[in-house]
C-alpha cells in the first residue's frame, strides 16, 4: 500500500526575500491513514503548514508528495480535491446554505449526494438550519459547521483542519469531534487537525506534531507525546497550555 | 481662431498661478508643466494630423492608432502595476476593441474611412475603452483583496482558477461598464460631449452634430462591453501563481 503523504525538507520563510525561516527542514511521512493533530505555539507556523499542503500557499523550500508524486506533478485542482483545506474563520460563499452545500457538486459537475448532506448535518446538530436561508445569516458556528460539511461532500482522502472547532459551544464541538472520528474509521479519510485545545487532540488523535523552534520537534503517537514530552519545548507547552486551560491545573497536579 | 488668442487665453493660467501664490498652494510648478505640456502635446497632435490627413497614407493611420493603444495601454497598467504583463494584454483589449468596433462602423458604411474619421473616432473609442480597462483593475484588485477568503474557499473545493473566481470578475466586469452606461443616461441633459461641441464651434449644424455624437455613443456601448470581456478574460490569471495559488 502507498504511503498517504510524504513531506521532504519542507521550508518557508518569513518574509521572501530575507532569510528567517518560520519554520525549515521539515521532514514527515503517513505511511497509513491517521489523525494527527498539529500542536505547537502560536507564530510556529501550523497554519502555514497546512495551508502548503491545501496549495494554499507555495513553499520557499522542499516538497510534499501524494500518492508518491510530488505536489507540482498534479494539477493544482486535483490536488486540492484529495488534499482540501478548512479554514478557522470559515467563509461562506454568495447564496444560500443549500447553494453552499451544492457547490462541490456543481463544480464537479457530480451528483448531489443529499442523503449524505442531511446525515452530516444531523451529527453537527444543524438540522435546524433552513436549506433556504442566506449562508451569511449563519451564527459564526455554524458557518464553520456548513463549510465542514461543504467539504466533507467533497469525499477528500485528506483534511487539513484549521482549528476548526474553536468557535463552538462544547456541544457541537463534540459532535464535530465525534463526526469526525467517525469519518476516519469509516472512510480511512487521514485528518491533519491543527489545535489549540489539548484535550481534542488528546482524545481524538492518534498522533502528534509537535512543531517549535522552526522545526518538526516530534512525530510520535499521541500518548507517548503527552505521558512523556520528547523535548524541553513539549513540556513547557503542555505545562503552559494546562495552566491556561485550567488555572487551578497546578494543585490537581500537586494532588 | 488665431494664435494671439491663444497667448491671451494664457490669462487663465495666470489667473490659477496667482492663486495658488496668494494661498499658499504650492501648485505652481504643477500649473506651469501641466500649462506647458497640454500646449506643446497638442500643437504637436495637430500637426501630426495635418501631416497625416494630407498624407493620405494607411501606414500613418494605423501607426498613429498604435501610438494611442500604446500611450493608453501604459496609462492604464499604471494602475495595476504589480500585474506582470498586463500592459500586453490592455494593449491586445484595446487593439481588439477598435478592430471590432471601427471595422464595424466602417464596415457598415456609418463613417467613411478617411483619417479625418478615422483618426478621432479612433482616438474616442480607445479613450473610452482605456477608462474601462482601467476601472476594471481598479474594481478587480479591490475586489480580490476583500474576496480572498471566497476565492480561496472555492480553490479549496477543487476550484479552476476560473471557476475561483468568476463571481468577482463578473463583479469587476459589471462596476467597470457601469459609468458608461450612467453616462449614455445624462448625455445632453447635464454635460454636452466635447465631440459635439467642437463641432458646433467650427460652425457645424446642432442636428448634424448631434447625429455623429449619437453614434459614438452607441459605438461606446458595444466597445465598453467587448474591451470589459476581454480584459476580464485575458488579466484574471496574472491574479493567480503559475501553480494557481492566489498572489498574497
Amino acid at each position: 500500500m502507498s504511503t498517504v503523504m510524504e513531506i521532504e525538507s519542507l521550508g518557508k520563510k518569513v518574509f521572501a526575500s530575507a532569510d528567517s525561516w518560520l519554520f525549515r527542514d521539515l521532514n514527515a511521512t503517513i505511511s497509513e491513514p491517521a489523525i494527527i493533530g498539529i500542536l505547537g505555539k502560536s507564530g510556529q507556523g501550523k497554519s502555514t503548514l497546512l495551508r502548503i499542503l491545501g496549495r494554499l500557499l507555495a513553499p520557499d523550500h522542499g516538497t510534499v508528495r501524494m500518492e508518491q508524486k510530488a505536489m507540482e506533478q498534479w494539477p493544482s485542482a486535483l490536488w486540492r480535491m484529495k488534499m482540501s483545506y478548512v479554514a478557522q474563520q470559515a467563509t461562506m460563499l454568495p447564496g444560500t446554505v443549500e447553494d453552499n452545500l451544492r457547490t462541490a457538486s456543481m463544480l464537479h459537475q457530480r451528483p448531489f449526494d443529499q442523503q449524505l448532506a442531511r446525515a452530516l448535518f444531523e451529527q453537527l446538530h444543524l438540522e435546524q438550519v433552513e436549506w433556504t436561508k442566506p449562508a451569511q445569516q449563519l451564527s459564526g458556528g455554524e458557518k464553520q459547521r456548513v463549510a465542514l460539511v461543504r467539504t466533507l461532500l467533497l469525499r477528500p482522502a485528506v483534511l487539513l483542519l484549521d482549528e476548526v472547532t474553536a468557535s463552538l459551544d462544547t456541544r457541537s464541538k463534540l459532535a464535530t469531534e465525534q463526526l469526525l472520528v467517525d469519518l476516519h474509521k469509516q472512510t480511512g479519510t487521514t485528518i491533519l487537525w491543527v489545535t489549540h485545545d489539548l484535550e481534542e487532540a488528546k482524545n481524538n488523535c492518534e498522533r502528534i506534531w509537535f512543531m517549535a523552534d522552526h522545526q518538526l520537534q516530534a512525530d510520535m503517537p499521541s500518548h507517548a507525546f503527552f505521558q512523556a514530552p520528547p523535548t524541553e519545548q513539549a513540556r513547557d507547552f503542555l505545562q503552559t497550555s494546562l495552566a491556561q486551560a485550567h488555572p487551578d491545573a497546578k494543585e490537581v497536579h500537586h494532588i | 481662431m488665431t494664435y494671439t488668442s491663444i497667448w491671451i487665453a494664457f490669462a487663465f493660467v495666470l489667473i490659477a498661478l496667482l492663486l495658488s501664490l496668494w494661498q499658499r498652494l504650492g501648485l505652481e510648478k504643477e500649473i506651469a508643466v501641466g500649462t506647458i505640456r497640454s500646449t506643446l502635446q497638442l500643437l504637436a497632435i495637430g500637426y501630426v494630423l495635418h501631416f497625416v490627413f494630407h498624407s493620405d497614407s494607411i501606414l500613418f493611420i494605423l501607426l498613429l492608432i498604435a501610438m494611442m493603444i500604446a500611450v493608453a495601454s501604459w496609462n492604464a497598467a499604471s494602475k495595476a502595476k504589480k500585474l506582470r504583463g498586463i500592459f500586453g494584454r490592455i494593449a491586445l483589449s484595446l487593439a481588439l476593441t477598435e478592430l471590432v468596433t471601427m471595422g464595424l462602423l466602417v464596415t457598415l458604411g456609418l463613417v467613411s474611412p478617411t483619417p479625418q474619421y478615422l483618426i478621432p473616432m479612433s482616438g474616442m473609442i480607445i479613450g473610452s475603452s482605456m477608462i474601462v480597462c482601467s476601472l476594471f483593475l481598479t474594481h478587480m484588485n479591490r475586489e480580490v483583496e476583500t474576496s480572498r477568503g471566497e476565492i480561496e474557499a472555492l480553490l479549496c473545493l477543487g476550484a479552476t482558477t476560473r471557476q475561483a473566481v468568476q463571481i468577482v470578475l463578473k463583479r469587476a466586469v459589471k462596476a467597470s461598464m457601469i459609468p458608461t452606461f450612467d453616462t449614455m443616461k445624462t448625455i445632453g441633459l447635464v454635460q454636452l460631449p466635447g465631440m459635439m461641441t467642437g463641432m458646433i464651434i467650427a460652425g457645424a449644424s446642432p442636428i448634424e452634430a448631434v447625429r455623429y455624437q449619437i453614434l459614438i455613443m452607441l459605438s461606446f456601448s458595444s466597445s465598453a462591453a467587448v474591451s470589459a470581456v476581454l480584459i476580464s478574460m485575458l488579466s484574471y490569471r496574472l491574479w493567480f501563481t503559475r501553480d494557481s495559488m492566489l498572489h498574497s
